[in-house]
């Protein structure tokens, strides 16, 4: 016979999960006012991560990622603005209270208490019975690989089992809504790194959990992310797939960042309905000069080094550059090709033969080429 | 000029780093010290520089001993992985520095000309008067080098100088040495884990393991042809995969057998097998999602995980129990678990024991 009581939910044992879409709203923030040094200020930034997703924000040191990251967590309040969950203002809550666990640079481990007990902890604290407690840690080491380390104080575990506690003490409470993720590899052993990428995908996955990931190693970031939001000096210049940063990258920054070696990005002028970039000519489809002719200001070309076409004999539209530096990277190799006064860089395949000093001659495939008016995309 | 170590041994505290290690070095070249972290690179560096002393063994610069020789006498430069600057001094100081305290007695102008100039090789000119709280991580580690340059030792070690650099900042910066030290006189070591450093930058390459040098010499002839799997497949990037196989005798044909579906004809080969066991050594971007080739082995593989490396993306495959990953040139968007067809190119593979782990051949390109 089934009791009454069984059919309801208990409200004091069940935590539900909130829904962690986060929103920055008019976000301004300044240290100065702070510290009075004169580190740069966030202005007026808008932003948004939906529920359930993996996202990466990318940038070089300083930029403000991390400020940002730390933002939504509540360790620090923005000047102005608004730090939205799921449409609701959190500005006053606690990172507790917003449901956000934080993986650092560091593991933060208890290094005397074992691995059972580091992640019982954060359960305990909240004082849920011993053996939900026990049930929990089992699912969150078997998910993490740590069953075997149970016993082990957390002091003797390699960096990135460290971290992996770390992480785990964030996502033993059911009620983790988000994750955010500051750096979390730098101090990990590279063969180690690869590891953790591939388990830290899995958990967001697994758990459905809203993971940010700050780093500045485009690697990490594109690897991890559906979503990677690109930031310089305190401001989001583009959020996208990796993919479309590859291929339309929406500043010359952009184009720079992602890619290895970056985009080349080239200076240029509309002249008799042609492109001329110093002193020699690309000829381009009318659609695509009628977009940039007459805009006035600073006109970029910027092509990929990959989608550079390279060959030995001339040809129309071909322009010939001299061969500067070859560097096999073993996989392809990188070339520097020079002409009046103009640098690019080109990526070729391994099998691809010349030596330093050789004329070569270089097209720009026009589906690849992109322009750039006073550093944004216009076609 | 040239550097040699021979039966170098040194431990600490009871712990062997290196023994019995010999390596030899030519004049003119860019010569790197390749080798996991822990192989023991930064303390060889540190005894061919005289920071340290070795328990046993010798080290000659240009023929001469100089174990005993102190480091302050010797004609060396040293970077380090941490920016080392007196936080105190601008980094115009912290160039000149070296100079102003060497015996030579430089002259005040002289010391300015060759600050400036070393200064502009590395593009820091413009923050010579900042102090280095004041600048970049990047600027910092260029100070440091300009540092090394500008005190004209003859030979410069330099201890994972890019490790503490963003991603984009080392890009930048291996095109950059590469190309200064092509016009410096002296010789140049440099250790690192990084395959990459060792392709793009260095003439000469060693690859340290267990306590010795396992292989040295010219880039890309350790590149083409590894001695053993330990070289193989650290000096890739990404790692070479290493896939057992057995010996397998087919209608009087010789293969190497992976799987039913993957198996490597050898019969071209002019060598004799005569274990059951070897592991097939090939490279992430010799195995493809396309067909390139006729010759092309297509084989059915599990996406385990798909990761963007600047302009490329990795697939780590699994192909039933064998592990491999898949270097393809362009930025795609692939889902885990996803199973797909890729190619492996029969004419790219390297043969090991897979007992020692030595060479022991090469499938012929048939191109």
């Amino acid at each position: 016979m089934l009791r009454q009581e069984n059919l309801l939910p208990k409200p004091k044992t069940r935590i539900k999960k909130k829904m962690a879409t986060i929103e920055l709203k008019n976000l301004y923030y300044s240290y100065s006012l702070h510290e009075g040094d004169s580190a740069f200020s966030i202005t007026d930034l808008n932003a948004i991560w939906k529920d359930r997703t993996a996202n990466a924000l990318l940038g070089p040191s300083g930029c403000g990622k991390t400020t940002i990251l730390n933002i939504i967590s509540g360790l620090l309040q923005p000047m102005s603005g608004a730090v939205l969950f799921d449409g609701k203002e959190v500005n006053r809550q606690s990172t507790r209270e917003r449901q956000i666990a934080q993986v650092f640079q560091f593991a933060v481990v208890y290094d005397t208490m074992n691995v059972y007990d580091n992640l019982a902890f954060p359960l305990r604290n909240s004082g849920q019975p011993e053996k939900n407690i026990k049930q929990r840690v089992k699912e969150i080491a078997e998910l993490l690989d740590l069953t075997h380390l149970l016993g082990q104080p957390a002091g003797k575990l390699n960096p990135a089992e460290k971290q992996m506690v770390s992480l785990g003490r964030g996502i033993v409470r059911k009620d983790t809504a988000t994750v955010l993720l500051d750096e979390p590899l730098t101090v990990i052993d590279p063969i180690l790194k690869l590891d953790i990428r591939r388990k830290l995908r899995e958990v967001q996955k697994e758990l459905g959990i809203t993971m940010i990931y700050v780093t500045h190693d485009q690697h990490e970031a594109l690897t991890f992310a559906d979503h990677v939001t690109i930031m310089n000096k305190g401001v989001i210049i583009q959020v996208g797939t990796p993919e479309e940063l590859f291929l339309n990258p929406a500043t010359p920054f952009v184009g720079f960042f992602i890619g290895s070696p970056g985009m080349n990005m080239i200076d240029c002028e509309v002249k008799n309905h042609g492109i001329s970039v110093n002193g020699f000519s690309l000829q381009i489809s009318e659609e695509k000069i009628r977009k940039i002719e007459g805009l006035g200001g600073k006109i970029q070309l910027g092509i990929r080094p990959e989608f550079i076409e390279t060959r030995k004999s001339p040809g129309d539209n071909w322009n010939t550059f001299e061969l500067t530096l070859v560097e096999n990277v073993g996989a392809y190799q990188i070339l520097t090709l020079e002409a009046n006064n103009l640098r690019i860089k080109a990526r070729v395949d391994d099998q691809f033969k010349a030596r330093e000093k050789d004329p070569i001659q270089v097209h720009f495939p026009e589906d690849k080429v992109r322009f750039y008016h006073n550093e944004k995309l216009i076609t | 000029m040239s550097i040699r170590a021979e039966k170098i041994y040194k431990s600490y505290e009871g712990k062997t780093v290196l023994e019995n290690l010999n390596l030899e070095m030519e004049s003119g070249s860019f010569c790197t010290l390749l080798g996991p972290t822990g192989a023991g690179k930064t303390t060889l560096l540190r005894i061919l520089a005289g920071i340290e002393k070795p328990d046993q063994g010798t080290v000659f610069y240009h023929g001469v001993d100089v174990t005993s020789v102190p480091v302050q006498k010797r004609p060396v430069a040293f970077v380090y992985q941490q920016f080392v600057n007196y936080p105190s001094m601008t980094l115009y100081e912290n160039i000149a520095s070296p100079l102003r305290v060497s015996r030579r007695k430089i002259s005040k102008a002289r010391i300015d000309r060759k600050v400036q100039e070393t200064a502009e090789l590395l593009g820091i000119r413009e923050v010579l008067h900042h102090l280095p709280r004041e600048v970049s991580g990047g600027q910092l580690q260029r100070c440091a080098i300009a540092r090394a340059l500008a005190k004209e030792a003859k030979y410069i070690f330099m201890d994972e100088p890019l490790a503490n650099l963003d991603y984009k900042l080392r890009e930048e910066l291996r095109g950059q040495l590469k190309e200064i030290f092509r016009e410096h006189e002296g010789m140049v070591v440099y250790a690192t884990p990084e395959p990459i450093d060792v392709l793009t930058m260095a003439t000469h390459v060693g690859f340290l393991h267990e306590h010795g040098i396992l292989q040295y010499g010219e880039v890309r002839e350790v590149y083409e042809h590894p001695s053993h799997a330990e070289v193989g497949s650290w000096f890739s990037y990404p790692k070479m995969n290493m896939i057992p196989c057995e010996v397998f005798k087919h209608n009087g044909a010789t293969q190497l057998k992976v799987t039913d579906e993957l198996k490597i004809d050898i019969d071209s080969l002019t060598i004799e097998l005569n274990r059951d066991r070897y592991l097939l050594g090939i490279r992430a971007h010799h195995l493809s999602v396309l067909k390139k080739k006729k010759t092309m082995i297509p084989i059915r593989a599990t996406i385990e995980l798909a990761e963007v490396v600047g302009s490329d993306t990795e697939l780590h495959l699994r192909h039933e129990n064998k592990r491999m990953i898949l270097l393809m040139q362009q930025v795609g968007q692939f889902n885990v678990g996803d199973v797909m067809t890729v190619y492996i190119d029969p004419e790219q593979f390297y043969i090991f024991d897979a007992q020692t782990g030595e060479f022991v051949a090469k499938t012929e390109n048939q191109d």
